[in-house]
């Protein structure tokens, strides 16, 4: 048995609409946030949750948190069952909100992580030697007696990220933990996960919407719409599904190259030389520069990064979400 | 004064949508009414006052339904001022003062009227000397509305003057806790001020805060005859006047601070 | 023991977070000295026009003002996240914070609300106390100090319990402050007298639905020496603690609510 397991997982919320005029009663119209969503996490994984807004990510993490009861399925999490026994269950588990705090806003930070040492019972010594170290890893020494509400954005996140693993959980929710941050945060951020990851074998499940977020951190993938599951599986493998169209810059020696395309790859000619987008499943990359070659001499070629987010939009397109 | 007219019209019909918050405003003031009254009553019963006890029942029934008109700030305009946004009001082309007057103004009159037509109806249905009792006389009732309306146009330039310390203290609690408590007992809301010691009334009544529902009451009642109305709304007329001219003085150097400031 | 250890702490550091901004602190808590003031004017006046209240003297009067006030405020003081702040817990999602933490989700609730403004409230209500001590020339022993304190705490309980009901509703995300606060604040104005001055249906509310009348009035009663409807003594003693049922009725409740919580948010 895998460390986190779902199985047919539901969730429905009951919202209720406007009321329309001349009814007494306003209707109620029941939205499933999940549907039959099943799948395994084992010990040690980096896991990536995405999908768009609403899609379930968020309840699924909540569920998993103890923090909703789930309307049918099962959960299991270290062999508990998250909504049951809740408080043995949070023991082993930290959370970071990205946009709600769980420290004290007008008090230094170290007194918020004092007092959560008394909330998760964490004998002293223990306390001392765990903080001393992600306040080091976090570069957070310097601010343990600065109030919350005076730090920047990406020091808030890396507070957050120090009270949440006071205790040493074994396992870690990220609820898009690196919105709003600067690029310096941002790895910064992700580099201290890889750490914690290979340091402690910290199971951490994140969700975000920034695909940087997954490719530099995860080592599997998992994406949800319309409260199901639509793919879990490596990176590669998604964006080798997914990522259908290519993108080449290529300037030649001469003005007017002799170039003979065939029919589905777009171009267009600019200043910089000209842009083709085309499918390698239709015209395999080798052929595509043959073409290209034999057209004349090239003196800048680029093959452009993959826009993962353009990726993702494509793929949310493809399955309809 | 169009703008104003508008001003007025939206917050009109914003507090005719909080129906559900309504409800349970009229059942909490009619408990509240309804304990006042029978604790009133057992006391009256022991020791008979010169006033009847009918004028206490009545007078607490017209403090409940017109509760809203005293309490009840307006909430967003108070974040609008901790957070600073107020500033950008103070940019539009109007007088901020007129401009926010309009906005309280509508306000408590809707929120008042809404609340005391239902209340006033349910309290005169009530049995056994617990219901509220009918004017003294046709001239008391006709007397009384005017002074009313005064009481209403003396209430929004408390308000007003309460914004602009708030204002000026960035602090919504504080001072304007300690105006509104001041307010609750000197306007006759906590102990009908017909019950204060004889010579505490003479004083009381000539404050600012008698005037917005002790005075209508009072005329209602019959405990000032209509023959006294032109010197209530004197008295009245003179403090919205004093209030007006305080608060509009207030939100003048408020707005200069500011514009010192660049906020 | 640990739990109250966590309270306390806790509270050391949201005082520690009031004071952090002194001067609105300070004039909030004058705001407050100047609310219970003039509900403590009201009685004085009360007692001035009509020297007494269906046999209840003065000094008996501002006794069961006093008692009444120090138990609302103490409860509004140290249960400032249920009385208060708790529909704002469930609205910015803080009581999804607490609910990842190893710790009963009431004991985090009040762990993370106090109102130290209320100290001058309960300072009016320890005035009057002792007024109405005085006054009444209540002659004290161990046991009539013993039956105050259970009083007092019994109360605290019940009121707790009795704001609950908003905590209640706010899960479920449906408004309730208005017909709330007249049990709540209504109860504290209605019965701050003593309960016999109101008609039956009243009694009974606040007998069975709410019994003020029995952690408050009996007990207080009976220090006054003038017991309630001439109820024996033992009842001064057993009927406070109708307090912790409510509270422990209302706990349970509020329990079974939070297993339909579902939170807010994507």
């Amino acid at each position: 048995m895998s460390y986190i397991e779902v199985n047919n997982l539901k969730k429905d919320f009951v919202v209720k609409k406007k009321r329309e005029k001349g009814k007494l009663l306003r209707e109620r119209d029941t939205v499933h946030a999940l549907k039959e969503v099943s799948f395994s996490v084992d010990k040690g994984e980096l896991v990536g949750y995405i999908g768009p807004n609403g899609a379930g990510k968020s309840t699924t993490v909540k569920i998993l948190s103890g923090i909703l009861t789930p309307d049918g399925g099962e959960v299991s999490v270290g062999g508990l069952v998250p909504y049951k026994e809740r408080r043995a269950h949070v023991k082993n588990i930290g959370v970071v909100f990205g946009q709600r705090s769980q420290l004290w806003w007008d008090v230094p930070i170290v007194d918020s992580y004092n007092l959560l040492k008394d909330i998760y019972r964490i004998p002293q010594g223990d306390y001392e030697a765990r903080l001393k170290e992600l306040a080091q890893a976090l570069q957070l020494e310097e601010l343990m007696r600065t109030p919350l509400r005076l730090l920047s954005l990406g020091q808030r996140m890396r507070a957050e990220l120090c009270g949440s693993l006071l205790h040493r959980p074994e396992l870690l929710f990220l609820d898009e933990p690196t919105i709003g941050l600067d690029a310096v945060s941002k790895l910064s951020l992700r580099e201290f996960l890889k750490w914690e990851n290979e340091e402690y074998g910290t199971t951490i499940m994140l969700t975000t919407h920034d695909m940087e977020d997954i490719a530099a951190l995860c080592s599997r993938v998992m994406v949800l719409g319309h409260g199901q599951k639509l793919f879990d599986g490596k990176l590669p493998d998604l964006l080798e599904r997914f990522d259908t169209v290519r993108n080449v810059q290529v300037k030649f020696d001469v003005p007017n190259p002799n170039l003979k395309l065939p029919d589905g790859v777009e171009w267009s000619q600019s200043e910089d030389g000209i842009e083709l987008s085309y499918e390698p499943s239709v015209l395999p990359t080798a052929q595509l520069l043959s073409i290209l070659q034999e057209a004349g001499n090239i003196s800048e070629l680029t093959l452009q990064p993959e826009n993962t987010d353009h990726l993702i939009a494509a793929m949310y397109k493809e399955l309809d979400l | 004064m169009r703008a104003y007219l508008s001003v007025f019209k939206m917050r009109l019909r914003m507090e005719l949508q909080y129906r559900g918050a309504m409800i349970g405003g009229i059942l909490c003031q009619m408990f509240f009414g309804l304990v006042l009254v029978a604790l009133y009553k057992t006391l009256y019963d022991g020791n008979p006052q010169p006033m009847p006890f009918s004028s206490i029942a009545t007078y607490v029934w017209l403090q409940q339904a017109f509760f809203r008109m005293m309490l009840g700030s307006d909430s967003d305009l108070l974040d609008k001022i901790r957070s600073g946004d107020i500033s950008y009001d103070m940019c539009r082309p109007v007088n901020m003062y007129g401009f926010y007057y309009a906005r309280i103004m509508a306000q408590k009159f809707m929120g008042s009227i809404m609340r005391a037509v239902p209340m006033l109806i349910l309290a005169a249905i009530l049995p056994m000397g617990y219901g509220i009792s009918g004017p003294a006389s046709v001239w008391g009732l006709l007397s009384a509305i005017p002074a009313l309306f005064l009481g209403l146009l003396c209430v929004c330039a408390l308000e007003n003057i309460t914004m602009a310390f708030t204002m000026k203290t960035l602090d919504p609690r504080g001072m304007q806790g300690l105006l509104n408590l001041l307010m609750m007992t000197l306007s006759g809301n906590i102990l009908p001020l017909t019950l204060f010691p004889d010579s505490w009334q003479k004083v009381i009544t000539f404050f600012p805060y008698a005037q917005l529902l002790d005075a209508p009451i009072r005329l209602y009642t019959g405990d000032y005859l209509p023959v006294d109305a032109l010197r209530v709304y004197a008295l009245q007329g003179f403090w919205v006047i004093v209030l007006v001219s305080l608060g509009v003085a207030m939100w003048n150097a408020n707005k200069k601070r500011m514009v010192v400031q660049g906020g | 023991m640990n739990t109250l250890r966590l309270y306390f702490k806790s509270i050391g550091m949201l005082l520690r977070s009031h004071l952090q901004y002194p001067s609105s602190f300070i004039m909030q808590t004058i705001a407050q000295l100047v609310m219970e003031g003039g509900e403590m004017l009201a009685v004085i006046l009360i007692v001035d026009r009509f020297n007494n209240l269906k046999g209840w003297s003065g000094g008996d009067l501002y006794f069961f003002f006093g008692m009444m006030s120090v138990s609302f405020y103490l409860t509004e003081m140290f249960g400032r996240g249920i009385t208060g702040d708790f529909p704002m817990m469930v609205r910015t999602g803080k009581l999804d914070t607490f609910l990842v933490r190893p710790r009963g989700v009431l004991t985090q609730v009040l762990c993370a609300g106090t109102d130290p403004r209320r100290i001058t409230c309960v300072a009016v209500g320890v005035a009057a106390l002792i007024m109405g001590s005085n006054l009444s020339d209540i002659v004290w022993t161990p046991l009539k100090a013993l039956v105050l304190v259970e009083s007092i705490a019994m109360s605290c309980l019940l009121i707790l319990g009795l704001f609950m009901i908003e905590a209640i509703f706010s899960i479920f995300s449906v408004k309730s402050v208005e017909l709330v606060n007249a049990i709540t604040y209504g109860g504290r104005s209605a019965c701050q007298y003593p309960i016999d001055v109101y008609p039956l249906p009243l009694r009974a509310l606040f007998t069975v639905i709410a019994p003020f009348a029995l952690t408050l009035h009996v007990p207080a009663s009976w220090i006054l020496d003038k017991p309630l409807y001439g109820w024996p003594a033992w009842t001064a003693f057993v009927t406070p603690l109708s307090g912790v049922l409510v509270f422990g009725i209302m706990t349970g409740v509020f329990h079974l609510g939070m297993r339909h919580y579902r939170s807010t948010g994507s």
